[in-house]
């Protein structure tokens, strides 16, 4: 349900866009999505037809690119993936970091005629 | 068929959102009205607490509450016992309300004409942190029998709030809520969270957070 709301927004976003921008046609729509965003890319890719429906999206193919949920730990230093490590750093065991990438939700890029 | 070009869009998926809330925060500000946004899980006593904070406070100002229920109408006919002024908004069983939808509920209540507006966002710890909707205050609810664990589970919500209502607190030893556990893994999270334990049923803590939330009004109306 939230995933769907999201990709009606983005739709609009492009839509946007195109006109702004003076774009026909996108063929195709890259978004990155991070591991640490909230956001589920299988629910992403099942609401992406009915959301683009009727839309200048409506043949837009949608790509998407995950970015890992990297985080430094504040105790050490060491950097590493949270997602595998369930948010404890490997090195010391501190649990204390601070996010360095995987929480955005973005519109990367597009292939547009 | 035309060449495609690749355009590095690097756009926020939230870009379109952040910039109504921003007009909303903006209109506000010059209507001298202050907003609030007020998110919980279903049931943790939203209405139950809004109603209380609206006895104690809307013989001293303007307020108007602005309803979002998936599918019915009975907490703005709560709220409408008041005497306070109310609008639903039927968002058509989204998740969460955006910028765009609270301007439109502005509009519709009368905002200039009051001081202050609380948004009754939809019942979910989750989605509505992504959403501004160019509010002064961010509040959140956390009731007794949820338990003191939930930072540990919503982290973004936590981070997100200026205040915590730990609602409910007339049933702390049923439950077995620890209050410290809970303040420590918040301020974890959120060092500078304002905190407030109160019980709507007993009124217990009811002055000390109505008496903030009317300096806060006050101060915000005037900067
Ligand atoms: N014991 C106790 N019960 C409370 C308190 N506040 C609310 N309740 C009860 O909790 C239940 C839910 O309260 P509501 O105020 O409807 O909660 P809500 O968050 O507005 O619920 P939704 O809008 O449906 O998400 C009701 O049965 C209330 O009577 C309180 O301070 N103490
Ligand atoms: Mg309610
Ligand atoms: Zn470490």
């Amino acid at each position: 349900m939230h995933e769907l709301g999201i990709v009606i927004q983005i739709v609009k976003q492009m839509e946007n866009y195109m006109d702004e921008h003076d774009i026909k046609r996108i063929d195709k729509l890259v978004l990155g999505v991070g591991e640490l965003s909230g956001v589920v890319p299988k629910y992403l890719r099942d609401v992406y037809p009915i959301a683009v429906e009727e839309s200048k999206l409506q043949n837009t193919k949608l790509e998407l690119e995950i970015t890992p949920g990297i985080g430094k730990c504040q105790a050490c230093g060491f950097t590493y993936n949270l997602v595998q490590n369930d948010n404890i750093c490997p090195k010391c065991g501190s649990n204390e970091f601070s996010i360095i990438t995987g929480k955005e939700f973005m519109i990367q890029r597009i292939h547009a005629e | 068929m035309d060449a495609l070009r690749v355009i590095e869009v690097k756009k926020s998926v939230y870009a379109n959102n952040d910039l109504e809330a921003q007009e909303n925060r903006d209109m506000l500000k010059e209507q001298d009205t202050y907003m609030m946004n007020l998110m919980s899980s279903p049931g943790s006593g939203k209405t139950t607490m809004l109603v209380s904070t609206l006895e104690r406070l809307k013989e001293k100002i303007g307020i108007g509450i602005i309803e979002a229920d998936i599918d019915s109408d009975v907490d703005a006919l709560t709220i409408q016992t008041t005497g306070v002024d109310v609008i639903q908004i039927h968002n058509g069983g989204m998740c969460h309300l955006d910028a765009a939808m609270v301007r439109q509920s502005l509009d519709d209540i009368g905002s200039s004409k009051l001081d202050f507006v609380v948004v009754e966002n939809i019942g979910n710890l989750i989605c509505p942190a992504s959403y501004d909707l160019g509010q002064n205050l961010n509040c959140m609810i956390l009731s007794v029998p949820e338990g003191d664990d939930k930072p540990l589970k919503y982290p973004k919500m936590f981070k997100k709030v200026d205040v915590l209502l730990v609602s409910k607190i007339d049933t702390t030893s049923v439950f077995d809520f620890d209050f410290n556990a809970l303040e420590k893994n918040v301020r974890k999270l959120n060092p500078d969270i304002k905190i407030f334990p109160l019980s709507a049923k007993t009124g217990e803590g009811m002055e000390a957070w109505t008496e903030y939330l009317l300096k806060k009004i006050e101060n915000g109306v005037h900067t």
